[in-house]
């Protein structure tokens, strides 16, 4: 009995204590709460918040999950399934680094990031006399152009894609001191040259 | 004998009592995680970018969260063994303090993540420009700015509580802000799932199609681990403001511990899937530890 007692003193104590800390003075000034005549089950809110907010991530996550899907039928080929897998997994794995592609440097990292760049043709240009190109054409929308190419440039893409680190969520490399034109990039067809093109982005790095 | 009368009086739903031990040792878990994670940004020289920034800041509103906790437990105790007195005025003004550090955390939680979200947002779709935009001193300044404002409105909030004034624009925030970071993650995975199908539709595109499941599933967990952490005290406090003496909100307010201590669960899993997921994070953790031994 009086350790009946202790206890529920105890936990009044805590009740009344956390009520004093948290509610103040509102707690006491309403005075107690009847129990008489509940319509449903007295922890309803309790269970009415939790089962929601269970349904609502899994919504969350179906909706996600449907954004994701990239949709495309399977190709067939010769490459090696472990690329295929690399490519896809860059471009949804937000959390984690293609660490087995990182054999890069601090200023390697650098260079995948502008790789990417390449790869999805944002908007600036590039050092003229470095690169030939098409018309300056700026545009405002990142884009992914298709070009003709042979299969040894398809390679270098590949490769370049395969080797990218979205910068934010894998890089430790040091904030660069590199201008704004110093990582400009040209329209699409640049990407069509051979290795000059990447040479002049280490150039560009180093 | 009063005491337990009221108590026992005032609610059918007893408060649902998580054991000190547990309580403890989830705190001090919390709380030492991320001062681990904060010590490891200082010391390692490469971690010196904006996006670690951020996730210092994360990590400091998951301490402040667990430290608030701790502290007022540590205040329960005290005045349950008769040390300090219930209604006193200094005890006022240190519970005055303790709540205001509490919203603060959670402020400084919910502006941290939105500032994480939008550093990831620049780097994908302003990538060139990232350097440029995101530089260290405006990431230092947008930290200030943060926490300067959460620092006021937790003030103001805990001198002002439960006025509908600053209840209502407080829960309205909480969604909001979730909402917000939604989108901006929604249009990074947009963008990503066009240029994998720009891939797939090259000529000899090696790309093997499927759901990448990888994305959702974190993002899931970033904001689901969020949401569940958080909006249980959010909802406490819109109840204890609006309907106390509801027998429903009553029995919902009666799980007020295991809330709170679901708040410094969310400081232990933050580190993890924010700090833990950089190998340059994990790798300065190890010479840490190899050094320490």
């Amino acid at each position: 009995m009086s350790a009946l007692r202790l206890i529920s003193n105890r936990t009044s104590q805590q009740a009344l204590s956390n009520s004093d800390y948290t509610w103040e003075y509102e707690y006491y000034e309403y005075g107690p709460v009847s129990f008489e005549g509940l319509k449903a089950h007295k922890y309803s809110i309790v269970i009415g918040f939790w089962v929601g907010l269970a349904v609502f991530v899994i919504f969350m996550f179906f909706v996600l999950t449907l954004l994701t899907k990239t949709g495309a039928p399977h190709q067939d080929n010769a490459e090696p399934s472990e690329k295929r897998f690399r490519m896809n997994s860059f471009v949804a794995d937000f959390g984690r680094p293609l660490e087995s592609e990182r054999v890069f440097s601090r200023q390697m990292a650098e260079e995948s990031r502008s790789l990417f760049h390449f790869c999805i043709n944002e908007v600036e240009h590039l050092d003229k006399a470095k690169q030939n190109h098409k018309g300056p054409g700026l545009e405002t929308n990142i884009h992914f152009e298709e070009v003709p190419r042979s299969s040894g440039m398809f390679e270098e893409d590949l490769n370049c894609l395969t080797k990218f680190n979205i910068p934010n969520f894998v890089n430790t490399e040091q904030n660069s001191s590199l201008g704004e034109d110093d990582l400009l990039i040209s329209e699409p067809p640049i990407i069509l040259e051979s290795k000059s093109v990447m040479q002049s982005s280490r150039r560009i790095l180093d | 004998e009063n005491i337990s009368d009221f108590s026992l009086n005032v609610t059918d739903c007893t408060q649902v009592v998580v054991p000190e031990e547990v309580f403890f040792t989830v705190a001090a878990a919390g709380i030492l995680e991320n001062l681990l994670v904060l010590i490891a940004v200082v010391r390692n020289k490469n971690l010196h970018l904006p996006m670690y920034f951020f996730i210092c800041s994360l990590a400091i509103s998951d301490m402040l969260g667990s430290l608030y906790k701790t502290l007022e437990n540590i205040f329960i105790i005290l005045c349950k063994m008769g040390y300090l007195t219930r209604r006193g005025d200094f005890e006022k003004k240190l519970d005055d303090a303790m709540d205001s550090m509490f919203i603060l955390s959670l402020l400084g939680s919910i502006f941290s993540l939105l500032a994480i979200a939008a550093d990831r947002y620049i780097t994908i779709f302003y990538a060139l420009r990232y350097h440029n935009i995101m530089t260290l001193r405006r990431a230092l300044a947008i930290l200030a700015i943060i926490w300067t404002f959460c620092a006021g409105s937790s003030i103001a909030i805990a001198l002002f509580s439960y006025e509908a004034a600053t209840v209502i624009p407080f829960t309205i925030l909480f969604p909001l802000m979730m909402f917000f970071i939604l989108c901006l993650y929604v249009h990074m995975f947009l963008l990503a799932r066009s240029h994998a199908k720009k891939i797939a539709s090259l000529p000899t595109s090696t790309v093997h199609q499927r759901t990448n499941m990888k994305g959702a599933i974190t993002l899931t967990i970033f904001l689901g681990v969020f949401l569940c952490c958080w909006a249980p005290f959010v909802l406490h406090i819109l109840l204890a403001r609006f309907c106390p003496h509801n027998p429903y909100c009553a029995c919902y307010m009666s799980i007020f511990h295991v809330n709170g201590t679901l708040i410094m669960c969310n400081a232990i899993i933050d580190p993890m899937i924010f700090a833990f997921r950089s190998p340059e994070l994990r790798s300065t953790f190890k010479k840490m530890f190899c050094c320490a031994r």
